[in-house]
């Protein structure tokens, strides 16, 4: 073996060791985590999130002038790898060549492959440069991201192509005979080398094949300083996330209060987050596709759930180090603070509206989310530090069991004269009902809610379906409470209505609010509450399909000729519900016309109450439902549709905000507006 | 015939009304003992206490120091205490405002006697005495016995009317018995919030406004309205504050002032949720809208369907006319 080759493997060897010393220490890092997690399940489910996410690059699509871009850089680095393996085996052992396993005909395949792909990364990252450059997109500003790192890499991707290229053609202008004349580009390249001299064109070939060399090592070993890390925790992260499944998605982590060994409630630190939510951290490339769908910072308020993340990430690096061992003179300091007050503040946690967009835009399938609602729980539970404005809510839901101080003796007061038993009067006839309605506090209080209820109400009653309210027994499903990080609070609503459900051996539920709908069907089963919960656009819809509703002919009432429909973040990007609102309408209403929003379905836009925001004021920037209303109303419609009582009164207000009138409608009225 | 110590809260160098109102209460205890007023104001208070004996104070008794110009939270209750003990008084009486609230309970645990607060009625059952006082915001009396001697009671301000009953009114001026300098909590000074506005959870009368009155300007409407009234306050709706019409401080609902009044005028207020858990307890509700469909029908007492523009104007004259009348 030659020197070159001895100090090419010595290199190698370096390098490789140095990546794996970092690769070890990050997961060190990870270690730091303590919240238990388990990510071993559903292996199927996990691969296809995998293959369709991570390799088909689904998520990174929804943006159609990245998208394209980050693809043939993404499926290029796959492809090239390959090359990049023969060449630095062939560092060392200069006979070795893929073609030693492959037909001729699949090894020029591949041979040509590589061209083209170094092309259209090449391609790529000069478009990506140049937008960077010369364009200002907003998503991929803000005081938090590391706006040069970019640059170097792309910078540094294309020198890599440059190099690749130039070693081609050197070694063709060389060697005619090499395979690599499959390689269309590098042939003409060679070409264009004719007349070069041997000793030329030999340096050229040195020169270019070292550079290349030392490129590619060293980029390897600059991706754990740099956001680009998610080169490689990326796609493991996606295999790992639960955000697309195994099972339901939105969920919020499982709590036991009653752990005796447990001081601290929720995350203050890193230490109190999970593996995952660190390894989320390492994942994040700073591509701001969560900062530019929350609405809470589309609409002026402090937080961006992409600042979150690269907080995360820092704050591991720099308590990390001291933890883990070996830290330095400033460790006091270092351990002296904490992810909570000096990295995110409290006016960034209580701005988030739990509405999912960022965690459901991410491309690498990011949870976000779950640290701004483990931080919330922290602030509540272990500190008591919340809004004062949240403290009616909280007694009120603990005295009154609904966020509103109203009377519980009222909560059936709109199911009067309607001839709709309870489940109390059901029971001591020994009869059981078909479904239970769950009503809501917004539908049991709220005078606006309360049509929907009875629209809801008369259509189940048209339909014959036999069905049965708690009346005065129901209580808040405890959603606010949750999502406010008032855990405790949470689990006592929810376990006195799970044991008042099971005493009444109920099975099936159908509901109108999306909160309690989410909450009662994904979240009670942590408590042991298990049931069957259909949101009333399901059912609406089922019982329409199945011909049950009898239903008019002729002109509507008002005359509304189009709807707009907002979707519900509980509804949609929680539970993946958009057609059957949709169909609800188009049923009751054939000829009437659906005019979109330009945010709808999966980016749908929040109406700015989930969270626990309706309870709260905002006071920071423009108000997110005024945003929402005004992207409805500039679609020209007649009619807004929702169908979620806090949509309904977001919406409602935001109309009056933009100084409009259009109407804002449950689908149940739409349907009830149409009884025979 | 027992003996009854009144504190007579003074402030600014002038008694308050509560001084006379505590006196009045003090004087249904007394059952043919004597009242006192125990007095702490700065120098020259004490030229400024003959009303006490026209309000039923046998012994004004004056406690005069530098630093009693401001409430002294310590030093008072040392020496009221001293006082109930040395004048061996059955019963103590202060009225349950700010100061009162304050010094009541500090007297109480210097000697170790029981207090009920913010009663409303009281009356002696032999030894003891029964007082009644609200709980809940006053969805229920609670009925308590003070078996103990002395027996502490602060009165609910507002509830017992001050009435004349003049009383020989001899003046005793004693010392502090603990040093006011020497105090661990001292009052350094006093802001006065704005006077000429009545604060939302105190007025008889609110005047609420929501996004129905089209323009911030339409606001001197339902000010002028308030003024009519004497006794009323302007309040908002969350929309109305949240587009600056208003300050947030005006803002009735669910996350801003939750209030109870006896009367409450809803103008231009579509009856949001949000809004109506602020005031639905309210004893009487009107409302004032255009939308006859509008929720806060629903709660309200009286409604008046129509323009608040041409409405509030005209309710202005007739509460104005009606005053008049009066």
């Amino acid at each position: 073996m030659d020197g070159e080759r001895l100090l090419w493997l010595a290199t190698v060897v370096v390098a490789a060791g140095f990546f794996a010393f970092n690769v070890q220490k990050f997961t060190d890092y990870l270690r730091l985590g303590t919240a238990p997690e388990d990510r071993t399940n559903s292996p199927l489910a996990r691969l296809t999130n995998f293959l369709e996410i991570g390799i088909f690059q689904k998520k990174i699509f929804r943006d159609s002038i990245a998208g394209p871009m980050h693809a043939a850089i993404f499926w290029g680095f796959c492809v090239l790898t390959a090359g990049t393996v023969e060449f630095i085996v062939r560092g060392v052992v200069p006979s070795f060549s893929f073609s030693a396993f492959l037909p001729h005909w699949l090894y020029a395949f591949y041979l040509a492959n590589q061209d083209l792909w170094g092309v259209l990364v090449l391609g790529a990252v000069a478009l990506a440069l140049t937008r960077r450059l010369t364009r200002s997109v907003r998503r991929l500003q803000g005081a938090e991201t590391h706006p040069n790192d970019p640059l170097l890499i792309l910078s540094w991707i294309g020198a890599l192509m440059i190099t690749m290229f130039g070693m081609h053609a050197f070694e063709l202008a060389l060697d005619p005979t090499s395979p690599m004349a499959a390689a269309p580009l590098s042939l003409n390249m060679a070409n264009a080398l004719h007349g070069v001299s041997e000793g030329a064109a030999r340096a050229g070939l040195e020169i270019n094949w070292w550079l290349h060399g030392l490129l590619v090592l060293g980029f390897l070993n600059y991706l754990p300083y740099s956001k680009h890390f998610h080169v490689v925790t990326s796609l493991p992260n996606v295999y790992l996330s639960n955000t697309s499944g195994p099972g339901q998605v939105g969920v919020m982590r499982a709590m036991d209060l009653e752990a005796e060994d447990v001081e601290v409630f929720g995350a203050a630190d890193v230490q109190q987050l999970s593996w995952k939510n660190l390894l989320d951290g390492f994942a994040c490339t700073e591509c701001g596709r969560c900062t530019a769908v929350c609405p809470a910072n589309a609409t002026g308020k402090l937080l961006s759930p992409r600042k979150i993340m690269i907080n995360v990430r820092e704050r591991l690096e720099e308590v990390a180090p001291v933890s883990v061992g070996g830290g330095n003179g400033n460790s006091e300091a270092v351990l002296g603070k904490r992810l909570l007050d000096d990295y995110i503040t409290d006016e960034e946690l209580w701005a988030c509206t739990s509405c999912r967009a960022c965690v459901y835009e991410c491309p690498v399938s990011i949870d976000q989310l779950e640290v701004i609602n483990e931080m919330r729980r922290h602030l509540v539970l272990t500190e008591s530090r919340f809004p004062e404005v949240l403290i009616p809510t909280f007694e009120s839901m603990e005295s009154r069991g609904s966020p509103w101080a109203f009377d519980p003796g009222d909560r059936a007061r709109w199911a009067e004269g309607m001839d709709i038993p309870t489940m109390a009067e059901l029971t001591e006839r020994g009869e059981r009902p078909e479904v239970l309605y769950w009503v809501g506090c917004m539908g049991s209080f709220d005078e606006r809610s309360k049509k929907t209820t009875v629209a809801f109400a008369r259509i189940m009653q048209a339909a014959g379906v036999r069905f049965a309210i708690l009346g005065q027994e129901e209580k808040c499903n405890g959603d606010p409470a949750r999502r406010l990080g008032n855990e405790y609070l949470y689990q006592t609503l929810a376990k006195d209505n799970i044991s008042m459900l099971d005493q009444y051996g109920v099975t099936t539920i159908v509901t109108a609010c999306p909160h309690c709908f989410h909450q009662i069907g994904n979240e009670y089963p942590q408590l042991g509450g298990n049931y069957e919960v259909i949101h009333h656009s399901t059912y609406i819809e089922s019982l329409l399909a199945a011909g049950r509703v009898p239903l008019r002919d002729g002109e509507t009432a008002n005359a509304v000729r189009s709807f707009t429909f907002h979707d519900s973040c509980y509804l949609g990007r929680y539970n993946d519900v958009y057609d059957a609102p949709r169909d609800t309408i188009r049923r009751a209403l054939p000829v009437v016309r659906m005019q979109e929003m330009p945010r709808s379905r999966d980016r749908g836009f929040c109406c700015g109450a989930g969270g626990g925001r309706m309870f709260m004021e905002e006071t920071t920037g423009t108000r997110i439902n005024a945003d929402r209303a005004r992207e409805a109303l500039a679609t020209g419609t007649d009619a807004i549709a929702v169908a979620c009582p806090f949509c309904m009164t977001m919406m409602r207000d935001g109309v009056a905000a933009n100084g409009a009138s259009t109407p804002v409608y449950d689908i149940a009225e739409v349907v009830a507006e149409r009884l025979d | 015939m027992p003996n009854v110590l009144v504190f007579a809260e003074s402030r600014g160098g002038a008694l308050r009304r509560a001084a006379f109102e505590a006196l009045t209460a003090a004087r249904s205890l007394a059952d043919g003992g004597e009242v006192h007023a125990l007095v702490f104001g700065a120098p020259g208070i004490g030229d400024k206490t003959a009303e006490l004996a026209k309000f039923g104070a046998a012994t004004v008794i004056v406690c005069e120091h530098a630093a009693f110009a401001n409430y002294a939270p310590e030093s008072m209750a040392a020496t009221f205490a001293a006082r109930v003990q040395s004048g061996g008084y059955k019963a103590a009486l202060f009225t349950a405002s700010a100061h009162g609230k304050d010094l009541g309970p500090r007297v109480a645990a210097k000697l170790r006697s029981p207090i009920a607060t913010d009663v409303v009625s009281m009356k002696w059952e032999g030894e003891s005495l029964v007082a009644e006082k609200p709980g809940y915001t006053g969805k229920v009396i609670a009925t308590v016995v003070l078996s103990a001697s002395p027996a502490l009671v602060s009165v609910r301000p507002g509830t017992f009317v001050a009435a004349q009953s003049p009383a020989a009114g001899n003046v005793e001026r004693i010392s502090p018995a603990s040093d006011p300098s020497a105090d661990r909590v001292r009052v350094t000074e006093t802001v006065v919030g704005d006077t000429a506005k009545l604060d939302l959870g105190e007025a008889p009368v609110i005047i609420a406004g929501g996004r129905g009155l089209k323009e911030a300007k339409n606001f001197s409407l339902l000010e002028d309205l308030a003024r009519a009234f004497g006794n009323a306050a302007v309040g908002a709706t969350r929309a109305v504050t949240d587009d600056g019409w208003r300050p947030h401080s005006d803002q009735i609902g669910q996350t801003g002032r939750l209030v109870s009044p006896d009367l409450y005028v809803a103008v231009g207020i579509s009856g949001a949720i949000q809004h109506l858990a602020g005031m639905r307890t309210s004893r009487t509700i009107v409302a004032i809208n255009r939308d006859k469909e509008a929720p806060i029908f629903k709660i309200a007492d009286y409604g008046i369907i129509g323009d608040a523009l041409e409405i509030v104007p005209a309710l202005t004259e007739a509460v104005r006319a009606a005053k008049h009348g009066a």
